[in-house]
């Protein structure tokens, strides 16, 4: 059979790429200011599961932007003159994001991983950064645990966490009297930590949580979950799906007529790009919480309209963070000179910084959690969307220092 | 009690999407002994297809509900024609592995097509809202696509059993070289079930347009429980692949309600249990097996 | 009317039949002995066109069948009864019956005649093939190859497990075909039922014809006949 030669071609050249491996990764590289004479910048995400659209391939065109604007602000000023970017799709699996990862700052030379959504594939590539003492700044992932139990010295939390998404979403409609909860979640690991935020969130504002439901992952019919749910006559319906499964659910939550009921629903996890897939009509009126939002003022509207130019669709906040991530990692190397690790992550700690994503954004020493201002959001009505893409009207600004997790709270101790 | 029979409906509902999509796989296998792994394709397929036309033509959801059916079993015609036809003669994994290189295929090329966070669809006026039975509320959609697809079964049970295409289809599918022998032309019959087959996986994704996210991967793990429907009910066999349909459907609706993270490994211990006890089957007869 | 000639079969590396000769003619009755694994049945299949691994050639009323798909075959006139009588379990008798196209006319039965010749048929025209006993699936198998007006009948031992008062039937039936004309191909391990209906006989050992007696002759080595296959 020709399996077998299939099988020999293969043993033969990854034992040849194994080789080139050894033989570029080597030690002796660290002499100058600049490993191989270069930055190389990683995006690691799903370049074509679940996660591409409201990430994806057009995070690397953001990481892109990114480095073009270093160049034309630094021009022949900058420490280094060739910075590249690379990416790798680790279908949102921890075993491939771990190899992924091992592959990019090996073999690709990359001084720094960005994104990796799916927290149990973050927290294998925190785990592989902190090995390999090279910076992982995650974006797509929303496990407090890598500023908590397992934070490190060289991995940075961005944009969004579970705990200020809960924080955001949970606490204002508890506040706003939407007290009496039922939360659907779906059962692995950022599922979980949703609802133990969520049900923290509802709870520290005077509100109740009824039952948590556990639903498979993925799952298309969630008619039995809704039904059970809104048998206990809640106030809100806490739906912590992400993608596909968020679709399913709010489709078949507009279907039951739950809103008629005085059933609200609350989601806890929602991208612009899931708006635009499911039309207004779907969403209309639903509350969530937002990092960041293309249309909310001049500046940010005026980078959108570059990344529009770029990839023919409007930013959401991963886009926008993965740009500010890179640009803050360029803007470091730049100030100290070199690609050195624990040089740049020097630099990075405790930074002050305000850019098109960051407003009132600071990098905290301690836990490495990226603090800055977020929004709850709720889906415009149809009639007030005025273009396409405008679908979001900001309810209420949430201050950085209130948004995220306290510091006194958190696990972290970097050893 | 008014839980149980919602959990009832659901499940039935939920249910009508496999046995539709079952009732093709079964009559493929039975007529052309291929196991076409591209089936949950075709079911994205469809749903896609109606998206599709009503963005760019505005078709509504009942033009859908015949033209995209037809449009899928041309494609299965071409599909037969062009691709299957020609590894017919030899060992069936090899159609098997075509059909799955092409639901692979076919996946990507809709996600480089219209990306992965799925399209948006509107259902007609008249769906919308819950129909009241006594106190208790069901989804009219839901009430709906049970409703129809009762009809489209109970429609190709007839065309089955009434005509002469369909004691073709019985013959073929029961002793294929028999049939021949006796003078019957089955390879005249094999492209247009083919075809209709495909059409009704399509015909399931259309009524799932409403009702469930479209997007490129809907198909995949439908797929998945789509065999485990046709085990259930016997390869091949017509009543099986619509009462194991519904079957599924309903344990998977009361393990929602009341085992909800086992509700999918429900349906495939469901599984295994009729194969120890039946081989064949549900209704499959054990030559066959 | 059906002439046999040079005719190999393989099963992979396996030869099943070395050069078989074999000549039936118009409103012959002839069978085919032999013991199990003789080849019988795959000579039978290979007529049909079912056995595509083959060499040789087979002609029906002066055409050549060799590129003839199986359901050609049948068109043109060859009906075959397999030896498991082939009933269907998804079809009720009538459709059993129905199932296969007329394909000569004149010489087909109505289904108003298979009726009358089997009443049992009649009156289970609605119930599912295989609920059927085995003498009467047997006679279903037969008179559905009637019906479409089968010029030769390839029967595969019609008379394998059934009781003798259906064996009478059967030898009944294949004398009334005779009657009318057709010719008859029959597989057979029953020597007596063979020779109460045969013209002449083929005996086949290990896949090569190893004698071609008339009945006279085969009545008369009847003893040795059945020594030699072992009965």
């Amino acid at each position: 059979m020709s399996s077998k030669r299939l099988v020999a071609t293969a043993v033969v050249s990854s034992a040849a790429l194994l080789l080139s491996a050894c033989g570029s990764g080597g030690p002796g590289g660290g002499d100058g200011e600049f490993t191989d004479g270069k930055v190389t910048l990683a995006v690691l995400n799903d370049q074509s599961g679940v996660y591409k659209d409201l990430s994806g391939p057009n995070s690397v065109k953001a990481v892109e932007m990114a480095v073009a604007d270093f160049q034309e602000k630094y021009g022949d000023d900058a420490v280094v003159e060739e910075v590249e970017v690379v990416s790798a799709d680790h279908q949102n699996k921890p075993d491939i994001a771990n190899t992924k990862a091992q592959e990019l700052y090996d073999r690709e030379g990359a001084d720094i991983i960005l994104d990796v959504p799916t927290s149990s594939a973050a927290l294998a590539v925190a785990t592989q950064a902190a090995e390999q003492q090279k910076l992982y700044i995650n974006i797509g992932a929303g496990t407090t645990e890598l500023t908590n139990g397992q934070c490190n010295k060289y991995t940075f939390h961005w944009a969004y966490d579970t705990y200020q998404l809960a924080q955001t979403t949970g606490t204002a409609i508890a506040e706003a009297g939407g007290t009496d909860w039922q939360i659907i979640y779906p059962d692995y690991a950022f599922g979980q930590d949703m609802d133990k935020s969520f049900t923290a969130a509802v709870e520290g504002a005077g509100g109740t949580v009824g039952d948590h439901i556990a639903t498979p992952f993925p799952n298309d019919n969630f008619t039995t979950f809704l039904t059970k749910a809104a048998s206990a006559e809640p106030d809100v319906i806490g739906a912590m799906q992400a993608g596909g499964d968020l679709i399913n659910l709010v489709k078949q939550y507009n279907e039951g007529g739950y809103a008629d009921d005085g059933i609200d629903l609350a989601v806890g996890l929602m991208f612009i790009t899931d708006i635009h897939s499911l039309g207004v009509e779907a969403f209309e009126g639903v509350q969530f919480a937002e990092a960041w939002y293309w249309n909310l003022d001049e500046e940010n509207r005026a980078w959108a309209d570059r990344f529009l130019d770029e990839t023919g669709t409007r930013p959401s906040f991963a886009h926008a963070a993965n740009y500010s991530a890179a640009l803050q990692y360029l803007e470091a190397v730049q100030a100290e000179g070199t690609d050195d690790a624990d040089t740049v992550v020097g630099h990075l700690e405790g930074k002050e910084i305000d850019d098109v994503f960051l407003k009132n954004g600071k990098v905290r020493a301690e836990d490495h959690r990226v603090i800055h201002d977020v929004y709850l959001a709720k889906v415009k009505s149809p009639d007030a969307v005025e273009e396409e893409w405008d679908y979001e009207e900001i309810v209420s600004t949430i201050p950085a220092e209130d948004a995220f997790m306290p510091l006194e709270d958190s696990s972290c101790s970097m050893g | 009690m008014n839980e149980i029979l919602q959990y009832t409906v659901q499940g039935l509902a939920a249910g009508s999407f496999y046995a539709l999509a079952a009732l093709g796989l079964a009559i493929i296998f039975g007529v052309l002994g291929v196991v076409n792994f591209a089936h949950g394709a075709c079911y994205m397929l469809g749903a896609v297809t109606a998206a599709v036309l009503l963005d760019l033509v505005g078709m509504n959801f009942w033009v859908a509900l015949l033209v995209v059916p037809v449009l899928m079993f041309v494609f299965g015609v071409l599909l037969e024609r062009l691709l299957v036809s020609r590894l017919t003669a030899l060992d069936p994994l090899y159609n098997f592995l075509l059909t799955f290189g092409l639901s692979l295929l076919l996946v990507d090329l809709v996600k480089r097509q219209y990306g992965v966070s799925g399209l948006p669809y509107t259902r007609p006026e008249i769906l919308t809202g819950q129909l009241s039975v006594g106190d208790v509320r069901l989804p009219t959609y839901q009430v709906f696509v049970l409703v129809f697809s009762l009809l489209v079964c109970l429609g190709v049970w007839l065309l089955m059993t009434r005509t002469r295409i369909g004691m073709i289809v019985r013959a073929s599918t029961e002793k294929s070289e028999l049939t021949r022998a006796l003078g019957v032309d089955v390879s005249r019959w094999v492209t247009p079930v083919f075809g209709f087959g495909i059409a009704l996986a399509g015909l399931a994704g259309v009524l799932a347009a409403p009702f469930r996210a479209i997007t490129a991967d809907m198909g995949s793990s439908f797929i998945i429980i789509l065999f485990a429907v046709v085990v259930i009910g016997g390869l091949g066999s017509i009543v099986g692949a619509v009462v194991a349909g519904f079957l599924v459907g309903l344990v998977e609706a009361f393990g929602q309600a009341y085992a909800p993270t086992l509700s999918q490994i429900v349906i495939f211990v469901l599984m295994a249990v009729v194969i120890l006890i039946r081989p064949a089957g549900l209704f499959g007869r054990e030559e066959n097996a | 009317m059906l002439e046999i000639r040079g005719l190999d079969a393989f099963y992979g590396e396996a030869q099943a039949l070395h050069a078989v000769d074999i000549t039936v003619g118009e409103g012959e009755v002839v069978t085919l002995v032999g013991r199990n694994g003789a080849g019988k049945t795959t000579l039978l299949r290979s007529i049909m066109g079912l056995h595509r691994d083959v060499r040789g050639s087979v002609t029906l009323a002066g055409k050549d069948l060799t590129r003839t798909p199986a359901h050609q075959r049948a068109r043109l006139g060859l009906g075959w009864v397999q030896d498991d009588r082939g009933i269907y379990a998804s079809l009720n008798v009538e459709e059993n019956l129905t199932l296969p196209p007329v394909t000569h006319v004149d010489s087909a039965w109505s289904l108003r005649q298979v009726y009358d010749a089997f009443p049992v048929l009649a009156d289970r025209r609605r119930a599912p093939g295989t609920t059927l006993s085995g003498g009467e699936q047997q006679m279903l198998a037969v008179a559905r190859v009637l019906r479409t007006g089968a010029r030769v009948l390839l029967l595969d031992e019609p008379s394998e497990g059934l009781a003798p008062v259906i064996v009478q039937r059967i030898r009944d039936i294949v004398l009334e075909v005779k009657q009318r004309g057709s010719t008859v191909l029959l597989v057979e391990q029953n020597v007596a039922f063979a020779a109460s209906v045969a013209d002449r006989h083929y005996v086949l050992a290990e896949g090569t014809v190893a004698a071609d007696l008339d009945n006279a002759e085969f009545t008369a080595r009847q003893g040795e006949l059945l020594e030699y296959l072992g009965m």
